[in-house]
């Protein structure tokens, strides 16, 4: 992915035969997952286009399964979102780039020196066994994102992993997997992350953030974090306490479901109850079999995924939640309304469902012994003989008169 | 605890009022709250259940808050079988007559005791569970409100689901909120009638239960 010759972008387009008029299309989408009117898509096409080089990037691989670079790299046909990465000036991308062994490790250590460059970031950083549990040429995962991530202008979390240890950190976590924000706090390094979670991450939301950089901040770090619109989502790692993740607004501030085709379905309460019945083949609601739409906040009905053709929901199958934080935790089993409750290992996991019915029936059960007791005991009815003074009361006189 | 009389001055018909409208509201959001918590039958009704949850869940505040300013204005009975009266909210507090009762009101409904506790207006537990809705009504609120999309970004509610980890367990514990209520409305619904039915005859009939002897 390292650049021979920076050609202009269009030529690079021209090259992989995508037109000028796929090129606007598609200018559009990420005007839209940015949160821009589609009518920006000239100038963001201008931007992509009048820049000379984007800034050097080191890719750089934690504890993940690659899913995330799969999901950029899946060049079957010229795509726009891969052309556009390959001309961020990627130095370093361990699955894809050319250069190999010392060569290519070497790469980081210039692009270090050379400064004003940007890491992405894939896959969990795994602490455990002190850090131990992920070597990349013989030195650990960690302080390799520690020492790229100190230079850096900014670092982008790409994939749930990155962002808050993904389902890597999921129960129990034996690899002590964690997030970059999460890691960073626990260095002491300041460097801004942007986090875009999804597993894996969607290319396009990789894409709408170099526009931001580009178009509105003028590759100026600062100023793109400036203007950038935010939301803060917070969680508590369970190594590392509490953190604070910064992410783009416009692709993770609305709820699935407040943007989802089947919506009508669900208000009309037409549900799929069962995988292969006709209203599944209806295109019915995913509510009842799980889909997380509701608490999980991306806009992959508006962008959605593989090249815009389309996205889980519209798929057939519920949202697991992906976007979501500690997300395989919190929203499995996939294809319950509810997560699990996690009770330990001698209760296991229970759905809040069946809890509340053993506790109603319990409650149940029990008044009705009462009642039993309470008729036994004589006391329906007139009730029972009442005391003429409180007990308290007769023990304090009665400890008077034994004064006297 | 059973024989005394029931006379209106406990329950003036202003609360015979807000009682019936908590009661209504409660069975609406508890039956729309299970059909939002999981759809139990088609035929378009999400879109009525959520309609019914969210008309319920103001009325309910909105009795809730009067309720309790007219506590301050409104005179009820002190005392059970009794027509003498005070402001609400002293009968409504616990009084005089429940203090160091509340252990021999346990003991009393465990079977430790034979004799019945003297009281205020109500038991010591009573009071303590009747108190606990507001807090509780509050609370389902909140956790309602975080996950309604309108209110979930405002900050103190986006705060609130980061604390609990996320709007999954934010529902969660609202779900179980309600299993709450359905406990206590079990409770009390058992507590009240257990002697015999005088006790709702005033509440929902606001038909007076003289005392023995008297017709
Ligand atoms: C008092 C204020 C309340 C507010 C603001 C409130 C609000 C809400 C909202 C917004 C929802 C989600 C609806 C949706 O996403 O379509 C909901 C669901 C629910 N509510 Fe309430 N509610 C309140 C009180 C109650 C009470 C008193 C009960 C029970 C007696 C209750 C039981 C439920 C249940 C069981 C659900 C379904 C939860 C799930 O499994 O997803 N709510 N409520
Ligand atoms: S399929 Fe999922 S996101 Fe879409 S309306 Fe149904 S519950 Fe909401
Ligand atoms: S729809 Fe849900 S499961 Fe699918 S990618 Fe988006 S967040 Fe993940």
């Amino acid at each position: 992915m390292a650049h021979e010759g920076h050609n202009a972008l269009h030529d690079l387009l021209t090259v992989r035969g995508v037109t000028r008029r796929d090129f606007l299309k598609y200018c559009g989408s990420i005007a839209a997952a940015l949160g821009m009117s589609e009518t920006m898509a000239p100038q963001i096409a201008a931007a992509l286009e009048g820049a000379p080089k984007l800034m050097p990037t080191l890719w750089l691989n934690g504890g993940s399964c690659t899913g995330c670079t799969e999901s950029i790299a899946q060049v079957d046909s010229p795509d726009v979102a891969t052309i556009v990465l390959d001309y961020l000036s990627t130095n370093y991308f361990e699955t894809i780039m050319a250069a190999a062994g010392e060569q290519a490790e070497k790469q980081i250590e210039e692009t270090i020196a050379e400064g004003g460059y940007i890491v992405i970031y894939e896959g969990s950083v795994m602490t455990g066994q002190d850090g131990n549990t992920l070597l990349v040429a013989g030195k650990k995962g960690t302080e390799i994102l520690s020492e790229a991530a100190r230079g850096a202008a900014a670092v982008i979390a790409v994939g749930s992993c990155a962002v808050d240890g993904g389902w890597v950190y999921g129960y129990p976590n034996p690899a002590e997997a964690t997030g970059v924000q999460a890691w960073l706090n626990h260095e002491g390094i300041t460097t801004p992350v942007v986090n875009l979670p999804t597993c894996p991450v969607n290319p396009e939301w990789i894409v709408a953030m170099v526009v931001q950089l580009l178009l509105v901040a003028d590759r100026d770090v600062a100023a793109f974090v400036e203007k950038t619109e935010w939301v803060t989502r917070s969680y508590t790692d369970r190594k590392y306490g509490a953190v604070d993740l910064l992410m783009p607004k416009g692709i993770f501030g609305q709820s699935i479901h407040d943007n989802c085709p089947r919506r009508g379905h669900f208000e009309n309460g037409e549900f799929v109850t069962e995988f292969g019945s006709k209203e599944e083949a209806m295109g019915y609601c995913l509510y009842k079999v799980g889909c997380k739409g509701p608490q999980t906040f991306t806009n992959c009905p508006v962008v959605r995924w593989n090249r815009r053709t389309s996205w889980c929901v519209e798929a057939g199958s519920p949202c697991i939640g992906c976007g979501g934080l500690n997300w395989v935790d919190n929203n499995s089993p996939f294809f319950h309304r509810l997560a699990d409750m996690q009770m330990g290992d001698a209760l296991g996991n229970v759905q809040p469902g069946s809890v509340g019915a053993v506790v109603g029936g319990v409650a149940a059960a029990a008044l009705v012994a009462h009642g039993l007791g309470m008729k036994a005991a004589g006391r329906v009815g007139d009730g029972p003989p009442m005391e003429e003074m409180k007990k308290y009361d007769r023990k304090r006189l009665a400890k008077k008169g034994g004064d006297k | 605890m059973g024989s005394h009389a029931h006379y209106r001055e406990a329950h003036p018909l202003v609360f015979v009022i807000t009682h019936y409208i908590n009661l209504i509201c409660m069975i609406m959001l508890a039956f729309s709250g299970f059909y939002i918590h999981f759809p139990f039958f088609s035929a378009g009704f999400m879109g009525v259940a959520r309609g019914m949850h969210f008309v319920a869940m103001y009325v309910i505040l909105i009795t809730l808050v009067f309720r309790i300013i007219a506590a301050f204005f409104v005179k009820t009975a002190t005392q059970l079988g009794s027509r003498e009266v005070d402001t609400d909210i002293k009968n409504w507090l616990p009084q005089a007559e429940n203090k160091h009762q509340l252990f021999e009101t346990v003991k009393y409904y465990l079977f430790f005791r034979k004799e019945g506790v003297i009281s205020g207006k109500y038991g010591s537990l009573q009071k303590i569970a009747y108190l606990a809705t507001i807090p509780l009504t509050f609370i389902q609120a909140y956790t309602g409100f975080a996950i309604y999309a309108p209110f979930m970004n405002a900050g103190i509610f986006a705060s609130g689901i980061d604390m609990v980890g996320g709007p999954m367990n934010m529902r969660i514990i609202h779900y179980f909120g309600m299993w709450v209520f359905i406990l206590f409305t079990m409770v009390h619904a058992y507590l009240a009638n257990i002697y015999n039915f005088a006790p709702s005859k005033i509440i929902f009939l606001w038909k007076e239960t003289l005392p023995e002897g008297k017709h």
